[in-house]
């Protein structure tokens, strides 16, 4: 379960490197158990250098893509986890845990406890999920609050101190890297029999519970037959709860209004106690019915110091929040576009922002634009080929609006506009961005009465809700889109 | 050198750091360990400073300090370090106990000789037990924090010296009972017990009251160096063996404790369960795994202990804790998860796979524990990615690819995918998922087809692509469009030539046949003189043959003048050898000739005519054997070389897979010395046989070799004799190679299996003895064997067809003295002088009685295995 190195790396395309090693750490007594576990198949940990040129060679980050090149092209070099095998000095390294995001890479290797040959499943590698929470962990660290680039330094500059005490032999003993901060500004702090691990000290201060409900709706629409139209609601109710006292009991329960969506997919925060078997079982794997278990749901836990997300879920509204349909036509160097958008009549009509994000891609700039709008007003971004509708804080009375238009594209040059492999031809989306505050699609919410708490003093409790867009389409129903399965499913259920 | 200032070190470490290996090779590299070591008394230096220094001491000791004696040199020097730190707060504390921790076992110094280990190991236990050490470990402020780092040290020195706290778990456990610091604890205290368990059952022995609680290590030194020593020889995988073996095959012997043994270990256990909650997800899940690990091998042990755990740890999107889940599950199976928690667990797996609020990679992985779930009754093959049973199409649909999915997120659903195709039933239907797979397997094409796509689009599809044939690979409906899709794409993007022979490499012939034809049609059929010319010569040279070679040789013979440049001519050139190749004559042979007068460039023009010599005058396969590349060495681009291969190929000996069966026929007829007969089969005709024998460990004098002129399959061959001339009457086996030649011209040479010779292989009769006194002859032989021989008596087991048949069948032709049923005495001759005398008595129920004399004692235990095994052989 040992790791026995970790890198950091940043993603810099158009450098010769195309990367610099920003942090590194290795664990020589890991390697000294590597070596006698892995035998004949041991391959030594890599100096930052070599790994560095092998590991984005593997991921594809470098900038040679122009030629095949069999190591990595070949069909059957297929990867389908984050755990990739990197070519170094003739030998094989594996496994390295790798993932990008925000263009920084972090990798490490865990320890394997046997021969590497034949390769053993990842399934049966204790190290691997333990390497993944040690990067989610740093992730969480160097982005959590982060505005700056002057503040990622900052941060990567504690990170040393930090593994040395989250990980100081290649074991992870808390994957909360902000626990570990707090522990070394904190050491004086005396401990008793029952304090948690991963609670560094205890709250001194006015007791205060808060509980925020963010859910976001993703959509896919395409006013076809043939296709039906997907949504789905995803919840994170995050928590927390400044309390006296150890260990803190605190219970929450979400409940709905009689007709709300049931709340699915249910994934807990570690420190909750207990689960009914009702919130384990409710999930959209299942045809959906009446029977449905509709809460309220209980969460009985015991609150770390800082913030955390007491749990997400997933749910099935019945309807979209807003329905529309996009048409586009293409007519030489013209398109021609119609959009209408519906709010259903449900919804809360009171948005803090609502746009319609309509990009052109592989096409040249935009040279000129006719068009009608019912509501709101339309900018235009010529060289980013693309449109935005801002529809504002209201619908109209209606609670329908509309677009239409021509669009004429310039030249293409290849360097600046956008390029997608999905939209090529007709094949184009609009997306919608929209917040709507102290609101909920599924109708969840957290009643302050219904908080119950175990500590000494009876603390504030605040609630807050938001609903938010995220991946919002609405096709052009005028030419093919890349579907889903369900999508086809449900049409097949419908019919 | 005299002391650093603070940016010279900075200056060092960070040249240090960026290569390590060139840092030490240059001329700081010497002095930076002992300079380092001598620094951290520095007053001059910050704390911040140091701390840095040890930063790099944990991570490179082995740089710092190559050799034992330097590394237990190192680690007194940085415990002498700590013991003089003022009483004062200190960051350096921590820092020097894992540094001096990290030097002893990275320079393989830790052990019961080292000072420097017998310095650490108490001051370690005296500070995880939080034991008064006076002023100097500092304020009580640090106590706690020093507490926890030295139960890591620990835990680091058990987890590399398996069993070295063996003699602690009883103390352990009463810390842990008391005010320590529980996670630190509960995980050294998991760890040691593991491999005291692990290494106890592997020794046969008991627990041995180990784990009773007590306050101080059980009577004198707590460090058990002799358990240690068993746990290096097999450092035991922490993994529960995954898929569950066999228990002796995970190498964990199965452990019977007493039921008082029994007890104490539940207790510990569930105390160690107990307060698990309080214990970091990530220490959780290692909990886990440990105990798991510990209790698998235990009888009577139920794991009953995890399942108040389980619906806790179900219910969070941890990664560690789910992971562990599985662990157990795959350590106890049906003793922990029934039919229904196994749904249960697969439906939150299912869950965490598709969970919008988890990243990709968390995704993945749960993908692959899908693939790779621990049934409780798997169907498969172990160790084969699957779908469970338990996965029905309900729960299957929500993890379906599609072409908006990440690609790695692409391929682990396609497989599942694949695999949900192979079990559905409704084929063929509009929204069935194999038609859906169809319309993916399109998009991703149409993708890959995109002129200026990047690489990265291309790889997917015909990964994809590859993925779908491997698992669907006898379903025509899926490879007849899948075929035709991928032709279409070559005309679309004729780039993307080095992908298709790729996987025309790769694939069988259920894709690959199809597939050659279709895309040498979509070649052929082009005008051959655009921008693509040099892919779909690639192309071609993969996939030409005899078939369509006229419209084949039309396209060449209207591409060859557009080859201009050197490159082309060699990717046609290329074409023409795997025509000749494939034995493509007629035709051919006008085009090599246009082509010597056409082209400009000389080496073209020389190849040209080349080929066209060797395809006038060679027969078919002598042409495939002189062109085709040899199978020890990859081709090279350079048609030069791969020709070159091809000729030395002739010239040279080549390695091979015997076509020829050797084996030992029925004893023959007795000359002078033991003679085998050897029988010969052939599985095609071989010309020119030598067959060349080597006796392992030289017991028989060297063996001539055997030739023979010619052998044909089906033909009969005569016997081949060999002639054996022993120098110690003793079995053995013959190493047998043979040199050959093939009819295709080629010189092979193989490695037969070995053949055996044994100890009856060397039996030989007397000289006719004189005929009137055939049992005074017998009894002079057998008084001739003592004193200097042996004798022995042994019973021998009969078959049912009794002694008479038994001496018929093996010891005829020996046999002196007969007098059958009661009597049969026996005199062996065994070359090169010694002799063996059997008497046969009266046969009794199942077997006979023997008394055996022979003059060489050594024949003696050969002479007992023979008799024991005859009835076997009867």
């Amino acid at each position: 379960m040992a790791q026995r190195a970790v890198w950091l790396i940043s993603h810099e395309p158009g450098t010769p490197l195309c990367g610099t090693v920003r942090f590194s750490r290795r664990y020589p007594t890991v390697e000294k158990r590597a070596k006698v576990f892995n035998g004949a198949s041991y391959v030594p940990i890599p100096e930052d250098g070599p790994f560095l040129k092998a590991l984005l060679f593997e991921l594809r980050l470098l900038d040679d893509d122009k030629d095949f090149i069999e190591s990595r092209d070949s069909c059957s070099h297929i990867n389908k986890t984050s755990v990739y095998r990197l070519l170094i000095g003739g030998g094989e390294l594996w496994p390295v845990v790798a993932f990008l995001k925000n263009n920084m890479i972090y990798a490490c290797v865990p320890l394997v406890e046997q021969t590497l040959s034949p390769r053993p499943p990842l399934i049966s590698i204790s190290g691997i999920s333990q390497g993944f929470e040690l990067l989610f962990g740093v992730q969480d660290f160097l982005y959590l609050n982060q505005k700056n680039d002057t503040e990622l330094n900052t941060k990567l500059n504690q990170l040393p101190d930090l593994l040395l005490q989250a990980c100081p032999f290649g074991t992870l003993l808390d994957a909360n890297l902000q626990n570990s901060l707090d522990s070394i500004n904190f050491a004086s702090v005396m401990h008793s029999q029952k304090q948690p691990a991963w609670k560094v000290g205890t709250y001194k201060g006015k007791p205060q519970v808060s509980i925020s409900i963010t859910e976001k709706v993703k959509s896919m629409q395409y006013d076809k037959q043939d296709i039906a139209d997907t949504w789905q609601v995803v919840g994170t109710v995050t928590c927390k709860c400044d309390l006296e006292g150890i260990m803190p009991n605190v219970t929450i329960s979400l409940s709905l209004p009689t007709n709300g969506s049931p709340l699915q997919d249910i994934l807990v925060h570690p420190c909750v106690t207990s689960l009914d078997s009702a919130i384990l079982t409710s999930s959209s794997i299942d045809a959906m019915d009446d029977s449905a278990f509709s809460g309220p749901y209980k969460f009985p836990f015991t609150p770390p110091l800082e913030s955390f997300n007491l749990c997400y879920y997933t749910s099935q509204v019945p309807v979209p929040p807003i329905l529309g349909f996009y048409q586009m036509k293409e007519e030489e160097v013209q398109v021609k576009i119609t959009v209408n958008l519906k709010l259903h009549e449900s919804v809360k009509n009171n948005f803090e922002f609502c746009e319609a994000h309509i990009p052109f891609y592989n096409r040249g700039p935009i040279t000129h634009v006719e068009y009608k709008v019912s509501f709101g007003q339309l900018e235009v971004f010529r060289e980013k080929s693309s449109l935005i509708w801002i529809i504002g804080q209201k619908f109209p009375k209606s609670m329908e609006i509309s677009l239409s238009g021509t669009v004429t594209f310039g030249a293409k040059s290849h360097e600046k506009q956008p390029f997608d492999e999905i939209c090529i031809g007709g094949t184009a989306y609009l997306k919608l961005h929209f917040k709507i505050l102290d609101y909920t699609l599924t109708g969840c919410y957290a009643d302050q009465h219904s908080v119950q708490v175990f500590a000494s003093g009876k603390p504030k409790i605040s609630t807050h809700r938001k609903l938010i867009s995220s991946d919002y389409y609405i096709w052009n129903s005028k030419a093919p889109a890349p579907v889903t399965y369900g999508s086809l499913l449900l049409v097949r259920c419908h019919n | 050198m005299g002391p650093l200032s603070r940016e010279t070190w900075a200056q060092r470490l960070g040249a240090f750091r960026a290569s390590p290996s060139t840092f030490m090779a240059g001329p700081e590299g010497e002095d930076l360990g002992r300079d380092l070591l001598s620094e951290l008394r520095s007053e001059k230096l910050s704390e911040q400073t140091k701390v840095s220094l040890l930063a790099l001491s944990l991570e490179y000791p082995a740089q710092l300090w190559p050799d034992g004696t330097a590394a237990e040199a190192a680690a007194t020097s940085l415990l002498d370090t700590l013991v003089l730190l003022p009483p004062r707060p200190s960051a350096l504390r921590r820092p020097l106990l894992l540094a001096a921790t990290t030097a002893l076992v990275a320079g393989d110094a830790l052990g019961p000789t080292s000072e420097a280990s017998r310095r650490l190991l108490p001051l370690l236990l005296c500070l995880a037990c939080s034991r008064d050490l006076g002023r100097c470990f500092g304020p009580a402020s640090e106590q706690r924090p020093l507490q926890a780092t030295a139960c890591e040290c620990l835990r680091e020195l058990e987890s590399c010296k398996p069993g070295l706290l063996g003699g602690c778990l009883g103390l352990l456990r009463g810390l842990l009972g008391q005010e320590g610091p529980v996670q630190p604890l509960s995980l050294l205290l998991a760890l040691a017990l593991r491999n005291a368990l692990v290494i106890q059952a592997k020794a046969g022995a008991g627990l041995q009251g180990m784990l009773m609680a007590a306050d101080t290590p059980s009577g004198g030194d707590p460090w058990n160096w002799a358990l240690a020593e068993e746990g290096d020889t097999h450092l035991q995988p922490q993994a529960p063996s995954w898929p569950p073996a066999v228990e002796e095959e995970c190498g964990l012997a199965v452990l019977e404790p007493s039921p008082e043994e029994a007890r104490e270990l539940r207790a510990a256990v569930a105390q160690l369960l107990d307060t698990s909650y309080l214990l970091t997800p990530v220490a959780q899940a290692q909990l886990l795994w440990l105990l798991g690990w510990a209790l698998r091998g235990l009888r009577g042990q139920p794991p009953v202990f995890f399942k108040p755990q389980l619906v806790r740890l179900l219910g969070t999107a941890q990664l560690t804790l789910l992971h562990a889940v599985l662990a157990l599950k795959a350590a106890f199976g049906e003793a922990l998860f029934t039919a229904q928690d196994e749904a249960l667990l697969l439906r939150r797996l299912t869950v965490a796979a598709q969970h919008p609020a988890l990243p990709l990679p968390a995704h993945l992985f749960y993908l692959h524990c899908l693939l790779s779930f621990p049934e409780n009754w798997p169907l498969g093959p172990m160790g084969e990615e699957a779908a469970p049973l338990l996965l029905g199409p309900q729960m299957g649909h929500g993890l379906v690819p599609s072409l908006l999915h990440d690609p790695m997120a692409l391929l682990a659903r396609l497989h599942l995918l694949c695999l949900l195709c192979v079990e559905d039933e409704e084929k063929g239907q509009e929204r069935s998922p194999q038609h859906y797979l169809e319309e993916l397997l399109a998009g991703l094409r149409q993708r890959a087809a995109l002129d200026g796509g990047p690489r990265a689009s291309a790889t997917l599809c015909f990964q994809a692509s590859y993925l779908v044939v491997r698992c669907l690979a006898t379903q025509p409906t899926v490879l007849t469009p899948l075929t035709h899709g991928l032709a279409r794409l070559y005309h679309a993007r004729p780039a993307l030539a080095p992908h298709f022979v790729d996987l025309l490499n790769r694939v069988g012939p259920e894709l690959g046949e199809p597939l050659r034809v279709a895309l040498r049609q979509e070649v052929v059929s082009q005008p051959g003189r655009d921008e693509a010319l040099r892919w779909h010569l690639q192309i071609l040279a993969k996939v030409a043959d005899g078939d369509a070679l006229s419209a084949t040789l039309g396209f060449l013979g209207a591409a060859a003048a557009h080859c201009t440049d050197w490159g082309l001519q060699q990717a046609l050139l290329g074409v023409c050898r795997a025509l000749l190749r494939a034995g493509a004559g007629d035709g051919l042979a006008d085009l090599l000739q246009a082509l010597a007068r056409q082209w400009e460039d000389p080496d073209g023009r020389d190849h040209a005519r080349l080929y066209y010599i060797l395809l006038a005058h060679l027969s078919g396969p002598k042409l495939g054997m002189a062109l085709g590349p040899s199978p020890a060495a990859p081709t090279l681009a350079s048609s030069l070389v791969a020709e070159n291969q091809g000729f030395a190929a002739v010239l040279m000996v080549q390695e091979a897979p015997a076509p020829i069966r050797l084996s030992v026929g029925p004893r023959g007829v007795a000359g002078a010395g033991p003679v085998l007969q050897l029988q010969l089969e052939v599985l095609e005709p071989v010309f020119s046989l030598e067959l060349r024998f080597r006796v392992q460990g030289q017991l028989y004098a060297p063996l001539e070799a055997v030739h023979v002129p010619c052998l044909c399959p089906g033909r009969p061959c005569r016997p081949l004799l060999l002639s054996l001339q022993p120098r110690r009457p003793a079995p053995t086996r013959l190493d047998v190679r043979a040199l050959y030649t093939t009819p295709t011209g080629l010189t092979c040479h193989a490695h037969l299996p070995p053949l055996p010779v044994n100890f009856a292989d060397l039996f030989l009769p007397f000289p006719q003895a004189p005929e009137g006194d055939k049992l005074g002859f017998f009894e002079a032989l057998w008084d001739s064997c003592l004193p200097k021989g042996a004798e022995s008596r042994l019973w021998c087991p009969l078959g049912p067809q009794g002694l008479e048949a038994l001496v018929s069948r093996h010891l005829e032709p020996f046999v002196v003295v007969a007098q059958p049923p009661t009597s049969y005495l026996v005199a062996i001759r065994l070359p090169p002088d010694s002799r063996l005398l059997l008497r046969l008595e009266v046969a009794q129920a199942g077997g006979v009685p023997v008394a055996f004399r022979t003059d060489d004692w050594t024949v003696l235990p050969l002479a007992g295995d023979y008799l024991r095994g005859l009835s076997a052989t009867v």
